[in-house]
């Protein structure tokens, strides 16, 4: 299986394309066309431990909501996307753009703060719809795809759970 | 001792509580809001009842829910723990009306030492050393813009019914006054329900050192030693540590006697604290008394080899101080980081979450006391402590290295956390220097953060094939691998096959 893998750190942006070929007893693993000397496997939930030339590598990953993901090693974090080179689209830019009727859904539980549209306006994939406060953070809901408004279902000031609908956009 | 405690609490400090409890045989009643069905002190409770919805107000903070539990359940004895109701005297008096013994001092020693002024008006009359300020809560701006005048500013304003640092005003020059008090007044009105507010003489760079003190029924009252608390964000509290870099056995002993002639004087019973400010001439100065357990307890139980929660439960109970604690030295250092669920990159702002993966910090002179675990979703409705992680070691060396160590080991995923602040302050060379007061870390934290040091590129190729492991780990790419070994091909297709091949003609 060939991924291509989109990191961020505080380093920089890098691209790799990382090349997994497993079989009953082990993954061999290709960095950039290259075999290197990698071994890799699950050592816990959501942790992935990785001996590259014998150095100790524990990798946390945590997804994240746009399906990006979150990875931690020491002091060290990363944001990766992964784009599956056969597939047509990344994850990430299928998120975006995704197509028939969203549901809206509060990420976290939180008060509605601000309501950035209304219903009946045209919207662009990634615009603002609602602003979501937890814990005096504002956080600002975006809308999954280029379309209108069909309904709001959050009100100012209204205290929301995880997952609650917002809005519908179509 | 008791039947069955009541913890009217919850997060880390409830675990605290209960674990106590167990050690001592006594069963554990937990209460919880409709948030906290999965938190940890009700996965190890005895029993546990819902008390109301998630806003601490209907739940948490509601004596008479839990007085009803506690009569409901059979509890003797109800434990506060700190924060929500622990300072609060009308609980120890709801608790003396239906005949349950709160585990701490009683409602009138909470209201004489509790309250700011009160307290500064006792320590007068018990001899103890207090900052030049008010003692009564004034009224009139003017008459104390004079006052700050003839004192010299930098002066305080400070809530009568203050507490984090709230409705606290530093005021540096005379054009400054009017406005600060403004802000001071409406804030402690916002937060307290109450604008009073006092002056007085802020002290240049002091590091905040609080005795801890355990007074019985019987007359006897003790000092455990000092902790050092300089390690502040906004008169927030950040990291503790026993002894105090600067503590001489003169200091400690005089600071002790003050602090016991204190709990005296308000006929203390039970654990408090006793915070001073002490100045670069080792001068000390009556703060105030928190009438409860402290956050930064287990600092005390390290050095000294104390569980403090389960004297608080035998001095509730009745029994005596042991003589020899008068006489205590700490054995070692010990220190302890407050790990919270807060960005660290966005002005440390709170942000819970999900819990998604952890790793968790043990080994040699490390202790984790904690409400968390991997899986649960740290609710936004409460203060977002996540881990208390103390070191101990034989030297304040020893400790950091064990701290730093532990804080190498402890991660936790899905969560942003404060844990890289700890990385950078036991790497500065004033604070290993013990060079610490309580506006050091506001000014380091002002200052340009070093830039971030850069992850090798051996790591970031860890982490692309980590991440490209993890995704091929996922449903939807399962069947896409080559997951299933071609080498064992199902015996039943064949023979599928073969029959099908057989019955074409």
């Amino acid at each position: 299986m060939k991924f291509e893998v989109h990191l961020e750190s505080v380093g920089g942006k890098s691209e790799h394309i990382v090349d997994l070929q497993k079989d009953a007893s082990a993954c061999k693993v290709l960095l950039d066309g290259q075999p290197v000397d990698a071994h890799v496997i699950l050592a816990a939930p959501n942790a992935v431990s990785v001996l590259l030339n014998g150095d100790v590598f524990e990798i946390h990953v945590a997804p994240s909501l746009d399906g990006t993901y979150k990875l931690q090693t020491g002091p060290h974090e990363f944001e990766a996307e992964i784009r599956d080179p056969r597939a047509w689209r990344g994850r990430k830019h299928s998120a975006l753009e995704a197509e028939g009727r969203q549901q809206i859904l509060a990420p976290m539980p939180g008060k509605v703060v601000r309501l950035l549209v209304k219903v009946g306006d045209e919207v662009e994939a990634g615009q603002g719809l609602i602003v979501v406060e937890a814990m005096k953070m504002q956080n600002e809901i975006r809308s999954p795809k280029k379309g209108k408004v069909e309904r709001l279902q959050a009100k100012e000031g209204q205290p929301v759970n995880a997952g609650e609908v917002l809005a519908w956009v179509e | 001792m008791f039947r069955k405690i009541l913890i009217a609490n919850r997060g880390e400090i409830a675990v605290r509580i209960l674990r106590a409890c167990h050690e001592l045989g006594i069963p554990t009643v937990c209460v919880f809001s409709e948030v906290d069905r999965t938190a940890l002190h009700i996965r190890l409770a005895d029993e546990a009842y819902l008390i109301g919805p998630a806003p601490s107000r209907e739940s948490y903070l509601r004596i008479d829910k839990l007085i009803d539990v506690a009569r409901r359940s059979g509890c003797d004895a109800i434990h506060p723990g700190y924060g929500f109701l622990a300072e609060n005297p009308a609980l120890p008096r709801a608790c003396t009306d239906a005949g349950i013994t709160f585990i701490g001092p009683s409602a009138e020693t909470m209201e004489v030492m509790g309250s700011k002024t009160a307290g500064k008006q006792l320590a007068r009359r018990a001899d103890v050393p207090t900052v030049p300020g008010t003692d009564e809560p004034i009224e009139n701006p003017a008459e104390v813009q004079s006052l700050a005048q003839s004192m010299g500013y930098p002066v305080l304003l400070k809530a009568v019914a203050g507490g984090g640092g709230k409705g606290m005003r530093v005021v540096s020059n005379d054009e400054a006054f009017a406005s600060c008090w403004r802000d001071a007044s409406s804030e402690a009105l916002n937060a307290f329900g109450d604008a009073r507010l006092f002056l007085e003489k802020y002290l240049d760079a002091p590091r905040h050192i609080e005795i801890q003190i355990f007074a019985d029924a019987h007359g006897r009252a003790v000092s455990l030693g000092e902790r050092e608390c300089s390690v502040q964000r906004r008169h927030q509290k950040v990291i503790e540590e026993a002894p105090s870099t600067v503590m001489t056995p003169e200091l400690r002993r005089s600071m002790g006697e003050a602090a016991v002639r204190l709990a005296r004087a308000g006929g203390y019973v039970n654990a408090g604290t006793v915070e001073f400010l002490v100045d670069a001439n080792l001068n000390f100065y009556f703060l105030e008394v928190n009438t409860r357990l402290q956050v930064e307890h287990p600092v005390t139980e390290l050095v000294t080899g104390l569980d403090l929660v389960k004297l608080q439960i035998a001095i509730a109970a009745g029994h005596r101080l042991p003589f020899a604690w008068e006489t205590i030295t700490p054995r070692g250092h010990a220190m302890e980081v407050r790990i919270y669920a807060e960005d660290p990159d966005n002005n440390f702002f709170p942000c819970p979450g999900k819990i998604v993966a952890r790793r968790i910090a043990t080994g040699p002179g490390i202790r984790l006391d904690e409400g968390v675990y991997r899986g649960w979703t740290v609710p936004v409705e409460y203060d977002p402590l996540l881990s208390k992680l103390i070191a101990w070691g034989n030297s304040r060396e020893e400790t950091i290295a064990r701290l730093r160590r532990a804080l190498d080991e402890y991660t936790i995923s899905g969560i942003r956390t404060n844990v890289g602040l700890f990385r950078r302050i036991l790497a500065e060379p004033e604070f290993l220097h013990g060079e610490i007061h309580t506006r050091w870390l506001d000014h380091l934290l002002a200052r340009p953060r070093p830039p971030a040091i850069p992850p090798r590129s051996c790591t970031e190729q860890a982490v692309a094939i980590a991440a490209a492991y993890w995704e091929s780990l996922q449903p939807g790419n399962s069947s896409t691998g080559s997951q299933v070994p071609q080498s064992a091909p199902s015996r039943w297709k064949h023979e599928g096959r073969r029959e099908q091949l057989d019955r074409q003609p």
